[in-house]
């Protein structure tokens, strides 16, 4: 889950899988701008099949909680 | 290609998408009419050559306004792009046309205001398009219609950030925008050739006749037809159209002819290329001929084999993959439309193109060498399983003998019970090949029959294959495996009838193509038999590309 994730980021993001770890967040690259923490959320939900409130959102600091959430959703 | 954006929504995550073209966006994304209006605004500051204006419905009912002083908005906004395409007659405006998806609870009876907005946006853009050559309808209602608005919106990346659309929809939006900015730079394809069989028509004319073949006005046929009609408008856009198929001349043109629901005329093709030569030759040859490049040059055919040749030997040749499901024909030729022959606009010299080629196809005389093809058969891994017909391949032998005119010497026809008798006669015995290569597996497709007519001289009275593995020399590696057995089991003569018929033009390039044969008889109108003498050498003359597997195959206990 760990790779398909950073996967989904990178190419959200439009950055090579090598730039991110689990420990990056919003704000730590420059692709990663408030425009580009939304297509992340978009491209995870759409891959997931999940739906991620807009209040969770707004908690999410690193990759890493995307994790969390994931593994959290049945 | 240098491209600005406007919008009454972020459209900045579609911007980045863009990547083959640099995109400007205005800052602030209400601001899109005053950035038309200002001459020396940031738009058009950028220099571009083309301005998108990609309007969501639902902000121009923004405001709780009656839909009078929205439509009088609407008119406004209308004028401030026929003006700035005034003003700026060497740039080309892209102005989208809305989807408002119904959002105000309201009694049926109530007027239904979004689709009044819908109507009168869209009619008047399709009016500023028809006053104005820079002006161009993008047209997003469509795209709205084909994604669906529950895939192309995202409620959730709208309250987040103003993002009308999905990613997906923003996909689709950028895509064709690309599209538009690509046709502006990169030259299109300008030659369409067709195969004929299961591509133009269902059925092989050939086999089923010009009234056998499936092609009709509605029910099944009309798949066909609506291809037909579709390929005849990419014509009148000024794409020369041509006929590249393997068939007999005259049964092919009598489709064109005579079937009264055929939408394509010979008139529509610039050149017809109907004959028993590889289909590579062929194209090498009308490229030649209409002097264009191959790499203006898409080629369809439903033979995945035919695909294969021409990508291996011609890889300049445009093959798109054909549909499994015929119901898809006319989709897939959109989709061929929008990735080949995709253009803004035709002009008259494009509709006259068709002609101009035609003219200078005649003139052309020039034949080029084709290709060879020897790699791409081999690389076709082509396997040949020949048995003596068993039990359950009579049902099939009779078919093909009952079906098959193209390639077959004699064009007898059996019956599954007279194929039965024929297998237990002494002196007689039916063979049937199946044919399997890297695509998939052909069936059985080929049915041979020998019978003893003298002392050490065997007469092949049936020799049939089905066409849709002709031209890969299969019946030259089965005749001379067949001509080994026999040599090994003391036959030394085989006879060879050919009875010429008006469809088997196949078999007789297949007789000439045999070494060493002795013409002992011409007695019936045009039907020949040959002798040959096979106790030193095969008259098969072509080289082997397939493998053959056999059961052991006992030819002499039944023919010598």
């Amino acid at each position: 889950m760990k790779e398909r994730l950073i996967a989904i980021v990178a190419a959200a993001l439009r950055v090579p899988t090598s730039a991110l770890t689990l420990e990056t967040g919003p704000g730590d690259l420059e692709a990663w701008d408030s425009l580009a923490q939304i297509n992340v959320v978009s491209e995870i939900e759409a891959e997931f099949l999940v739906s991620i409130p807009v209040e969770q959102v707004a908690e999410i600091r690193h990759i890493r909680d995307f994790l969390g959430y994931l593994e959290k959703t049945p | 290609m240098k491209c600005a954006l406007l919008s009454n929504v972020n459209v900045e995550s579609i911007a980045r998408q863009i990547e083959r073209h640099e995109v400007h966006i205005a800052q602030g994304y209400g601001v899109w009419t005053q950035e038309l209006a200002d001459p020396a605004s940031g738009t058009f500051g950028f220099g571009p050559s083309s301005v998108f204006l990609i309007i969501d419905g639902a902000e121009l009912l923004r405001g709780e306004r009656g839909l009078g002083p929205v439509l009088a908005d609407v008119d406004e906004h209308l004028a401030w792009i026929e003006r700035a395409a005034e003003r700026s007659p060497g740039v080309k405006f892209f102005v989208s046309t809305v989807d408002v998806s119904a959002r105000t609870l309201r009694p049926l009876k109530e007027e239904h205001a979004e689709r009044r907005l819908e109507e009168h946006w869209n009619t008047r853009i399709a009016r500023a398009s028809a006053s104005h050559a820079n002006i161009y309808v993008f047209d997003l209602k469509e795209m709205v219609a084909q994604m669906g608005r529950s895939l192309l919106y995202s409620n959730k990346r709208w309250y987040l950030g103003g993002l009308r659309f999905s990613t997906a929809g923003e996909k689709l939006i950028a895509q064709e925008l690309e599209r538009i900015l690509d046709a502006q730079r990169v030259a299109r394809k300008k030659c369409l050739l067709l195969d004929l069989d299961n591509t133009l028509w269902g059925g092989v004319v050939g086999e089923d006749g010009v009234e056998g073949i499936q092609l009709s006005e509605t029910g099944e046929g009309a798949r066909f037809r609506d291809f037909q009609i579709r390929i005849r408008e990419l014509g009148r856009m000024g794409i020369i159209l041509g006929i590249v198929s393997k068939n007999n001349e005259a049964d092919a043109l009598e489709v064109f002819e005579r079937h009264e629901h055929m939408v394509l005329r010979k008139g529509d093709f610039a050149l017809m290329k109907i004959n028993w030569s590889t289909k590579a030759q062929n194209i090498a040859e009308l490229a030649q001929d209409l002097d264009i490049g191959m790499d203006s040059i898409v080629f369809i055919d439903d033979n995945p084999v035919e695909r294969e040749a021409i990508r291996t030997a011609l890889p300049e040749v445009t093959v798109p993959e054909f549909p499994t499901d015929s119901c898809e024909l006319t989709s897939f030729l959109e989709r061929v439309y929008k990735e080949c022959f995709f253009t803004l606009e035709s002009t008259e010299e494009d509709r006259k193109r068709t002609e101009a080629y035609l003219a200078n196809a005649k003139r052309a005389a020039e034949r080029t060498a084709a290709p060879s093809i020897e790699e791409f058969l081999s690389g076709l891994r082509t396997k040949v399983f020949l048995t003596r017909a068993r039990d359950e391949d009579f049902g099939r032998a009779a078919q093909l003998t009952q079906k098959t005119n193209q390639f077959n010497l004699t064009t007898r026809r059996y019956t599954e019970q007279e194929l039965r008798t024929l297998q237990t006669t002494p002196g007689a015995a039916v063979f049937i090949a199946s044919v399997a290569d890297k695509y998939g597996d052909n069936g059985k497709v080929l049915v041979s029959i020998l019978r003893r007519v003298a002392p050490g001289t065997a007469e092949l009275d049936t020799f049939l294959m089905s066409c849709r593995v002709l031209g890969r020399f299969i019946e030259d590696q089965i005749l001379d495996h067949l001509v080994k057995n026999l040599r090994a089991d003391g036959v030394s003569r085989l006879r060879v009838q050919f009875i010429p018929t008006r469809k088997n033009a196949p078999a007789r390039s297949f007789i000439e193509r045999l070494h060493g044969g002795l013409l002992v008889s011409d007695d019936e109108p045009g039907a020949q038999t040959w002798e040959f003498d096979i106790s030193k050498a095969s008259p098969v003359t072509k080289p082997s590309y397939a493998e053959l597997l056999t059961k052991p195959v006992h030819v002499a206990e039944v023919v010598s």
